[in-house]
């Protein structure tokens, strides 16, 4: 059987809390689901709830990676350059630019 | 494999580099929803006809 | 027989473009499957058109939670829509898993 992979791409803060709740939507339906944080120059530190889901989400062998080496640090994120996600997407069955570009 | 980029507005460097990344060596199309009045009956026919649709920001 | 085609609608600001390809996909035979999450659950409260889009496309559901982050009641179920509607995030899954084609807005 092939499994869907999914990923997600967030570009402002408020996308990036919903959408990885999306991501584990997904993973527990069985697919690959990744999430992946752009431009947002300082994320806010993730509640307990948030961590859990993250945390949910890598048992599951998905994963949300960030583009910004800070946001990597604070939210314990795997990082990721443009380039390498762009492989990344290749990859993927289904690619969600998520929500919108913060204004 | 057939991809359809959809945009929702101007894409900026960053989407560009993914678009370039995500369609190299394979077949793409594109359709610009950020316009006064899309054609829905051309973007449902190109949907139909890709085998991956991308709708960027 | 024409594909079928699901959308998962994050923005409230797509709605006119979530009607237009439904509009679109049902006059070529297609079955739609729509589902709203985050931001776009409040185009059930501020869209006029969207009891219409209901009876339109084929199903149509929304994120019960970002519905309650918006800030409104999920027992104040809209027009158009019933209880069982107001879903959880296994409908993208369904998007994804059991439709031909797949868009997000």
């Amino acid at each position: 059987m092939e499994y869907n992979k999914v990923c997600l791409m967030y570009r402002n803060q408020d996308c990036t809390i919903d959408g990885i709740r999306s991501a584990l939507g997904l993973a527990v339906e069985n697919m690959y689901a990744y999430g992946c944080v752009m431009d947002e120059p300082k994320m806010e530190k993730f509640t307990e709830l948030q961590v859990e889901s993250l945390e949910m989400l890598r048992d599951m062998e998905g994963d949300v990676l960030a583009t910004k080496a800070s946001n990597c640090e604070l939210n314990d994120l795997k990082p990721i350059t443009i380039e390498e996600l762009g492989e990344k997407l290749r990859d993927m069955t289904h690619i969600i630019p998520y929500g919108i570009i913060k204004a | 494999m057939k991809i359809l980029n959809v945009y929702r507005s101007e894409p900026d460097d960053t989407t560009k580099k993914l678009v370039e990344i995500v369609g190299r060596d394979r077949d793409v199309d594109s359709f610009d929803l950020n316009v006064d009045a899309p054609d829905y009956d051309a973007l449902v026919d190109k949907i139909f006809a890709a085998d991956q649709t991308i709708c960027w920001w | 027989m024409s594909k079928s085609l699901g959308i998962f609608v994050t923005n409230s600001d797509q709605f006119k473009h979530v009607m237009g390809i439904t509009k679109a996909a049902k006059a070529k035979g297609s079955s739609v499957k729509i589902f709203f999450t985050w931001d776009a659950t409040k185009n059930p409260k501020q869209e006029a058109g969207f009891s219409e889009l209901c009876k339109i496309a084929d199903d149509v559901s929304i994120c019960a939670d970002s519905y309650k982050n918006m800030g409104y009641n999920v027992e104040d179920v809209p027009e158009g829509l019933d209880a069982s509607k107001m879903a959880t995030q296994t409908q993208h899954g369904i998007i994804i898993e059991d439709y031909d084609c797949y868009l997000s807005l």
